[in-house]
């Protein structure tokens, strides 16, 4: 019967096209049972409250009278019906406290040989940590078996939830963070003519999730969500959840994404994924326009003059110490805000962002000055 | 009993209406004589503008809140910095209407000017004190605009660390501001409950005091316990920003979570500092205008001193998904579920006491039906954060800013309102428009219902809160809230503009308008500067059986039956038994 709810008939009409729903897609092990238990709630407030709006209504209606005329009763107390009324729904009261405790503990307590992912929650991204120097935002895992998160900010408190599995967790700065969620429900991929089509009308850039509604490998996904205020971008700190049919494919996700083959990728063409999917273009542009950091147009090869107002020159060592290091040497005008990426990226990584970097820029050829704050633009 | 003519053999006991020289609001003229006021009344009329202006403010970047958020790309601020402007906003939203707001509205504006009133006495016990508080209340205002027109605010008002011990933004003026208000507000309580325990006229019990203000002393217990913790809470983040002490930021060796305990242990029994003033509002309006005694008296005033208790020890529901031990956890919400139960105590005894009465439907009372509706809904939706499973999808989603808002605005709003209009008659002496006092209750009711159960559903689908954009999916429940949210900015407009032009235009308003049986309906509307010559009599303040309706002069009146002071009849100067002859 309370499954039923989660299905009722949309009344208000056509704006929604499919049926009204409380609740994402079930697709954890944790769902069915959380969702029951949201509904039974419901119905015991249902309940209560029809009858009390119900008396609301009904005594407005038969007992105004006009001004002046006196009550039908003053009866002020009656001691069995205030301990009945106090008493009854405290019955209500424990059963959920008791079925919400019991689920509870079942959430927070981790079975043995869960797979462990690391994730570490940055402003304003995240990163996966899949073993073995594999580090990617996307959360990859494997369907009906337990995935365990190990979680660690490294800036201020963040907090991952993913609706379809009702999981959430905050993830707190100093301290590590567990939980877990099994899922059971494999994502769908979509057909290679689909994806195909898709990569073709995202070229370059960030790949727009929202808008394919599946992952640049053509995987149906579920939103993960930061769910803990952390200060500008907090509302596009997303990420998205991909549950594999089989081990095969996780592991040959894995072994995709995690070091760039040589076969596959030159390092101009890692480093433009590296730089989509690290986080880097969230805050550094390539088109010269200001956000979060400096833009990486005209970058490499040319001067930039940092806070304390000395020069330097952007080459393989400066970008490799700001990508380790980011609060050594922050360019004049910007806040020192960069997460280090250090033990997140490989030299190979390294070395395909510099290849990458040289083709936004014209290195030296007309040594145009770095586009501050307070600079007019002088670039191409 | 034909209503509008009063029995025979009896007469009429009123105090008529105040001269200027006695109306507390003309007793003297002069913008010092206001500033400089000793006057409980003028005190409170004070803070009623102040808490009104605030609330306007506030009220407006809510809309702007809204107006932005009618597109999933936002609205309203665009460009590079647009997410920065939704922070601060949205901030400063939370932080005006609670510290500013909600907290001071009743017990400040409304409870100032009632409380020694309803116990028949001339002032509170420490009126430069009260008159202090005011002050503390505006210099605290001033900090919290300079903060805004300053770096900005954009910490969320809970100020978690350590964001807040890092952001760049002026943290440390808002906090101070905070720290300032909280003194304020405990000066407030330390004066009400000294007032309410020792300036209790001769034959006011405990069990004879009007409800609103056995509300007010259990709000000041409250105010008096909780607002230092949070005083030195501001004060060590303050400490951490400035001198890295090492207790919330990691980064030192602090504990972030250290810093929510510490917040909450505060800002929990808040909340309760803002709904126990409203629950008295609300007993004393369903009892009047339904003519008839309070239902459960006992039990609704053990319940506001229980619910003031029972808040200190159910903070960590705020943070079930911080990190705290799953024993920790279960425990508070085992507590969390307790506290539910006085305040349902009260619901059902308000049906009570409607039962069977005689109900008039004014605004006041539109009001009062308004807030068990609304209160009920925000109360219910509880239960599903309380309970830990649930709690796991629902926290930091859009379900607890429904949930809250519910209570705050659906709650508290509504019953200062209420109150608003019950005792503007006897604060300012004029009657407003009845037919546009009720039309603002059912806009205020129907907006506010539009713009916060769409955002139920909202978190339940996974929307998360305090997001400057959301995924498209998400946009029709959203432009359903806003448009909620400007027939709610409406309707509080008419609220507004009906109590002003009541100021101008407005009848002159009798003694009792409502027929109320609380002292402070026994003096003139407005009161006399002293309130009242000689301490009343006190009777039972909910046996309306002796208060009539006057249709003539629009007015309820206690009746009495007549009396001769002198009588005609001589006594006999002779003793009796002095044709004894023993």
């Amino acid at each position: 019967m309370f499954a039923t709810m989660n299905n009722m008939p949309f009344l208000l009409g056509d704006e929604v096209a499919s049926k009204f729903t409380w609740f994402p897609k079930q697709a954890s092990t944790f769902a069915a049972e959380n969702d029951w238990l949201f509904f039974f709630i419901s119905w015991i407030c249902v309940l209560f409250f029809v009858p009390i709006a119900g008396c609301l209504v009904y005594f407005c209606w038969k007992y105004t009278k006009p001004k002046g005329e006196k009550a039908e009763s003053n009866t002020a107390h009656n001691t069995p019906l205030e301990l009945a009324w106090s008493i009854l729904p405290s019955f209500f009261l424990v059963a959920m406290f008791v079925i919400g405790a019991k689920s509870y503990l079942n959430q927070r307590t981790v079975p043995e040989g869960a797979n462990d992912i690391g994730l570490k929650a940055f402003k304003w991204g995240w990163s996966m940590d899949y073993g073995k120097g594999v580090v990617n935002p996307e959360l990859h895992i494997l369907v009906n078996e337990p995935t365990k998160l190990s979680m660690r900010s490294s800036d201020v408190i963040h907090s991952v939830f993913v609706p379809a599995f009702r999981a959430k967790k905050d993830v707190v700065p100093g301290r590590y963070n567990y939980m877990w969620f099994e899922a059971d429900v494999a994502s769908e991929k979509v057909s290679d003519s689909e994806l195909a089509a898709a990569v073709k009308e995202n070229i370059g850039g960030e790949w727009d999730y929202d808008k394919w509604q599946f992952t640049a490998d053509g995987y149906r996904f579920y939103d993960l969500y930061c769910t803990e205020y952390c200060g500008k971008n907090h509302s596009v700190m997303q990420s998205v959840v991909v549950v594999h049919e089989s081990q095969e494919d996780l592991d040959a996700w894995i072994k995709k994404v995690g070091k760039r083959d040589p076969l596959v990728d030159t390092p101009e063409a890692w480093g433009e994924k590296l730089y989509n999917q690290r986080g880097c273009a969230g805050c550094h542009s390539i088109d010269g326009s200001r956000l979060t950091g400096p833009s990486f147009k005209e970058s490499y090869g040319n001067s930039r003059i940092l806070a304390d107002k000395s020069p330097v020159k952007v080459d393989a060592n400066y970008i490799r110490e700001s990508i380790l290091y980011p609060k050594s040497k922050v360019v004049g005008g910007y806040t020192p805000v960069m997460p280090s990426y250090k033990g997140q990226l490989s030299d190979d990584d390294i070395d395909s962002i510099i290849a990458y970097l040289k083709t936004v820029s014209d290195y030296g050829k007309t040594a145009a000055p770095a586009k501050t704050e307070d600079e007019p633009s002088t670039e191409k | 009993m034909s209503s509008g003519s009063l029995p025979s053999g009896s007469q009429v006991r009123d105090p008529g209406y105040p001269t200027p020289s006695e109306n507390y609001l003309t007793n003297s003229k002069g913008i010092l004589s206001w500033m400089f006021t000793l006057d409980h009344k003028r005190i409170g009329v004070m803070y009623l503008i102040g808490v009104t202006v605030a609330f306007g403010i506030a009220g407006l970047l809510a809309l702007l809140i809204r107006l932005h958020l009618l597109q999933p790309n936002g609205m309203v601020f665009q460009g590079e910095e647009a997410n920065n402007y939704y922070n601060q906003v949205f901030t400063l939203h939370g932080a005006i209407m609670v510290f500013l707001f909600i907290i001071p509205s009743v017990p400040a504006a409304l409870g100032n000017f009632l409380v020694p009133v309803m116990l028949g006495a001339k002032d509170v016990a420490f009126p430069r004190l009260n008159l202090c508080s005011f002050y503390l209340w505006v210099f605290g205002a001033l900090f919290f605009v300079s903060a805004l027109c300053a770096s900005g605010l954009d910490t969320g008002w809970t100020f978690y660390t350590p964001y807040s011990t890092t952001s760049e933004s002026s943290v440390i003026l808002a906090t101070s501001g905070a720290f300032i208000l909280g003194f304020s507000s405990i000066f407030t309580g330390l004066n009400f409950i000294v007032t309410i325990n020792t300036m209790r006229p001769p034959g006011m019990t405990w069990f004879r005091m009007p409800l609103f203000l056995w509300a007010t002393y259990a709000t000041s217990i409250i105010q008096v316990l909780a607002t230092p913790v949070l005083g030195i809470t501001l004060l060590l983040l303050i400490a951490e920003r400035t001198m890295h002490i090492g207790i919330f930021d990691p980064e030192y060796n602090g504990d972030p979570v250290t810093f929510q305990h510490f917040f909450w242990f505060y800002s929990h029994p808040a909340v309760y500092i803002m709904i126990l003033p409203a629950f008295g509002i609300i007993s004393d309006l369903i009892s009047v205008h339904s003519h008839k005694r309070i239902f459960g008296y006992r039990f609704i005033a053990y319940s506001s001193i229980a619910i003031a208790l029972l808040g200190f020890l159910v903070w960590g529901h705020h943070m079930f998904t911080a990190g705290m031990s799953s024993l920790t956890t279960i425990i508070f919400s085992a507590l969390t579920f307790t506290v539910s139960v006085p305040s349902a105590i009260k619901v059902f005894n308000w049906l009570a006491t409607m039962y069977k009465g005689s109900i008039s439907l004014t605004t006041p009372m539109c009001y009062a039906l308004s807030f068990i509706f609304l209160f009920t809904i925000g109360g219910l939706t509880g239960l599903h954060l309380g309970t830990l499973a649930t709690d796991m999808h629902l926290h930091d989603t859009y379900f607890v800013v429904a949930h809250f808002h519910y209570v705050m605005v659906g709650g508290t709003l509504v019953a200062f309102l209420g109150g608003v209009f019950h005792w503007w008659p006897k604060m300012f002496g004029k009657m407003y428009n009845e037919f546009g006092g009720r039309l603002s209750a059912l806009l205020v009711f129907a907006g506010f219902n539009l713009t916060f159960l769409p955002q139920f559903v909202l978190g339940s689908r996974g929307m998360p809160r305090r997001y400057a954009t959301y995924d498209p999916e998400f946009a029709f429940l959203h432009q359903m809230s806003t448009w909620g949210s400007l027939l709610l900015g409406f309707g509080l407009l008419v609220a507004l503009v009906v109590l002003l032009r009541s100021l101008w235009s407005g009848k002159r308003a009798p003694a009792n308008p409502w027929g109320g049986a609380t002292l402070e309906w026994e003096c003139t509307s407005p009161p006399p500067f002293y309130n009242f010559e000689r301490a009343p009599s006190v009777g039972d303040p909910y046996d309306f059986s002796d208060l009539e309706w006057e249709a003539e002069n629009e007015r309820y009146v206690k009746v009495e039956p007549k009396r001769e002071i002198i009588p005609e009849e001589q006594p006999e100067t002779a003793p009796v038994h002095a044709d004894d002859s023993n």
